[in-house]
């Protein structure tokens, strides 16, 4: 039960964003009918299982917005802003209340009444002809003789009469009587006919609707007589039911001439006290006639072909994969060094399967980042009206995937930097339009593939950032020097160092001085990086670089004396071969690449690794970032691996170069290096000494 | 051998919910998300299907939909289908029954209700 509870909770947050985002493109074309129609339909299919998982306060409350949509749809009210934005706070409320359906939190269940009332007013004030008051006919008890011949074919649409009977029988007390059809002989008999008729006394309520719905499948076929024989409860007269004949199948039917004659003979006084315990209070009753639909809806969605699966199962199928990919890299490294023609044929094979597996899986395992954009489409409309900022918010992309881990990681950076843009960048309508600039700002975040990698870019046209103020307030804060000569982009990322924040006033929205630092953190954090770009007065750019994956990188293997190191591929530029001697006289620790400078650092020596047998050749690796680059030194390249990427532990959290280790085919453990943290701390490094 | 019951609904939740009441109740439940889903897994299980059970409003094709595209074909002329309805709709139960029905269920039903109802109509 916890279980299906859980994806009653899933299925009423995909729904909470469908309606999201149909109302968003409804703002902008009010007169869509296939988006009201979905509407509609998100919120018809979330009162009928909220009604199912037992919350009634929240059926009761979509019912009341479905009957809204219900009218918009059918013509009778326009789509108007207030209805919009009071479905904007009814989905809030209930993306909380659907967590505890009682509402015990007194506050919520003040909310839950007031935005009740607001949509009962909507509702009336749109009050179509469609709420009838209808007076019940009272409660009495009476007592109806029902007489139900099937047709003969009954059977062939699936009916089955007893199910009819035994219905009828959950009206009320009653007494049933069955006949078969005479002359019946094994020949004539066709077991595919019914010949069965029925004849059934029912005390129920004084309404012959609810009894007539009963046959509502077969009325038109078979014989059906309801008639109302007594104003009151006959089954429970022992003078009435002495007189019924005994049920026999050969018997004679009821009519109703019988049963009248049955009552006559009862004695008046006992009718008579009979009536009078039946007198129950009339009540009045509201009554809404829910408008049928008129409109069909028709398919305009692809067939969905996929299935849902739990993210734990997929965490660990991963796992497994990773196991696998291991162990296959063992059995490939073995393989190598025996020649073995039919082992190396096999392990072949099983190298190319368990990539093509770890693939498959690793597939699995990503997701449209579309849902997360769809979270920013409304945030962005939120704020801009609190900020009463016009702002156009444009998405691209949306069905670029990533792993699910680190599309959870990014939902706080970037609200973060949406924000900034809504807040800093985007200048309020007077400002806009003084600078020629179109009164609506826009806010663009798309997201593309480019080669191992996938870039998030948050885009606005607003005022820009000031690299002259940047660096002013870098020097009020001691953060650089007057003298200090950085380039554009260097001064950009100053906005990145902890403490640093533009904002002149704190807002509700942004600036309160934990910021970029902590958006760049997250995105580290997740083997990503971050760049602005930016152009006083038309805007700014920043681009978030991302794996596609957090578990399996491929890297290069190489080692120094007998420990292996795992370089990312992505961060390899070149690889060259070079003497140790080039190294070793250099105390600027720099070296001459292709005409160009550029910092080394040695694993040798960074890892304190013993200086024995060193061989004379070295390999030295090429690393680029962002534009930086750095050379690192080993003894040989073995070649391309692919890791399963594993946490070094809390030991080694501080450290400055490793982002994670790998086990190797043979067993031994790799240490991955973290290019990003190289260059970042090699150049800081060098700043100082320079 | 167990009983194939098909039940047709856009709400995993219902489906689940419904799901689960029948599997725990001895039957063999098959799962279609909207109309033309339905008719398809319907399909693939030839004539082995015993009951249906279908929602009426869902997108791609809607339980009235499917109905008559199930009648349509002679093999399930005699599978019994149950609409299930979110209100009283009288005028959809009736269109629903034009279209072949057998019966319907309104929700919100209680798991011992659906299980009669299904007994009755399958035993």
């Amino acid at each position: 039960m916890e279980n299906l509870h859980n994806i009653y909770l899933e299925e009423a947050e995909d729904l909470f964003s469908k309606i999201e985002e149909s109302l968003l493109l409804l703002e902008k074309a009010p007169d869509d009918s296939s988006l009201i129609a979905e509407v509609f339909r998100s919120m018809h299919t979330l009162k009928g299982s909220s009604s199912m998982y037992g919350s009634n306060k929240v059926a009761d409350f979509v019912h009341n917005l479905e009957t809204i949509y219900d009218r918009v749809r059918g013509r009778e009210i326009d789509l108007s802003q207030p209805i919009i934005d009071a479905t904007f706070r009814s989905l809030d409320h209930l993306k909380k209340i659907v967590q505890s359906p009682d509402i015990p939190d007194p506050i919520d269940a003040k909310y839950h009444e007031k935005l009740t009332a607001e949509i009962l007013g909507l509702l009336d004030e749109s009050e179509g002809t469609d709420k009838i008051i209808t007076r019940a006919k009272g409660t009495k008890k009476k007592t109806f003789l029902i007489s139900f011949t099937p047709d003969k074919d009954i059977f062939i649409n699936g009916t089955n009469p007893i199910l009819l009977v035994d219905e009828l029988a959950e009206l009320g007390a009653s007494q049933v009587f069955s006949y078969m059809e005479k002359g019946l002989s094994s020949k004539t008999f066709d077991p595919k006919k019914c010949y069965t008729s029925w004849d059934i006394l029912l005390v129920a309520d004084d309404d012959v609707n609810p009894i007539k719905d009963v046959f509502i499948f077969v009325e038109e076929t078979s014989k059906i007589a309801v008639d109302k024989v007594f104003d009151g409860n006959l089954l429970s007269l022992p003078e009435f039911t002495s007189q019924l004949p005994p049920v026999d199948l050969k018997g004679k039917r009821l009519t109703l001439k019988n049963i009248q004659n049955f009552i006559s003979k009862i004695p008046k006084e006992v009718l008579e006290r009979q009536e009078e315990e039946n007198q129950i209070m009339e009540v009045e009753v509201t009554e809404e006639v829910v408008t049928e639909e008129t409109q069909k809806t028709h398919g305009s969605e692809e067939s969905i072909t996929s299935i849902r699966v739990s993210s734990d199962k997929l965490d660990e199928l991963m796992n497994q994969v990773s196991e696998l990919v291991t162990t296959q890299a063992g059995l490939s490294m073995y393989s190598e060094n025996n020649f073995d023609p039919v082992l190396n044929a096999i392990a072949d094979n099983v190298e190319k399967l368990s990539r093509q597996l770890r693939d498959i899986a690793f597939e699995m395992t990503l997701i449209q980042i579309s849902n997360l954009f769809r979270r920013f489409n409304r945030v962005t409309r939120d704020i801009s009206n609190q900020l009463g900022k016009a702002v156009k918010f444009v998405t691209e992309g949306g069905d670029t995937e990533l792993d699910k881990k680190i599309i959870d990681s990014l939902a706080d950076p970037l609200m973060h930097l949406i924000r900034n843009s809504l807040d800093h960048g985007i200048e309020s309508r007077e400002e806009r339009v003084k600078k020629g600039k179109p009164e609506k700002g826009t806010i663009k975040l798309s997201s593309y593939y480019s080669g191992a990698k996938v870039y998030i870019q948050i885009e606005d046209d607003g005022r820009g950032i000031d690299a002259a103020k940047i660096r002013e307030k870098a020097i009020t804060n001691r953060l650089i020097s007057k003298d200090d000569k950085l380039s554009e982009k260097e001064i950009f990322d100053l906005i990145f160092v902890p403490g640093f924040s533009l904002a002149k006033s704190v807002t509700d929205i942004s600036g309160r001085g934990v910021g970029m630092d902590v958006v760049k953190k997250n995105i580290l954090d997740i083997r990503g990086d971050i760049s602005v770009e930016s152009k006083i007065g038309e805007g700014t750019k920043i681009t978030l670089g991302l794996p596609l994956t957090l578990s399996v990188i491929d890297g290069l293997l190489v080692k120094v004396q007998e420990t292996s190191f795992i370089v990312p591929l992505v961060d390899i530029k070149k690889c060259f071969e070079i003497k140790r001697d080039e190294l070793s006289n250099d105390f600027n620790e720099l070296i001459k690449l292709e005409d160009d400078k550029i910092p080394y650092l040695d694993l040798r020596k960074e890892f304190l690794i013993k200086n024995e047998d060193v061989p004379e050749k070295a390999s030295i690796i090429l690393l680029e970032n962002e534009n930086n680059r750095i050379a690192v030194c080993v003894d040989s390249i073995v070649g391309e691996y692919q890791a399963v990427l594993k946490p070094v532990g809390k030991y080694y959290r501080n450290q400055e170069f490793v982002s994670g280790a790998t086990i190797l085919g043979d067993g031994s453990i790799a240490l991955v290096l973290d290019a990003y943290k190289i260059i970042a701390r090699k150049i800081v490094k060098q700043k100082k000494s320079a | 051998m167990k009983k194939n019951i098909l039940i047709v609904d856009d709400s995993e939740s219902i489906r689940e919910l419904v799901g689960n009441s029948l599997e725990n109740a001895g039957y063999f439940v098959l799962k279609g998300i909207n109309g033309k889903d339905g008719v398809e897994v319907l399909r693939s299980f030839d004539d082995n299907v015993s009951l249906i059970i279908t929602d009426l409003f869902m997108p791609e094709m809607d339980g009235i939909d499917l109905i008559r595209e199930v009648r349509k074909d002679s093999i399930y002329k005699f599978v019994p289908i149950l609409m299930l309805t979110t209100e009283s709709q009288a005028e959809k139960k009736l269109e629903g029954k034009k279209a072949g029905a057998t019966g319907w269920m309104v929700k919100p039903f209680e798991e011992g209700k659906l299980l009669r109802i299904v007994k009755k109509v399958i035993g």
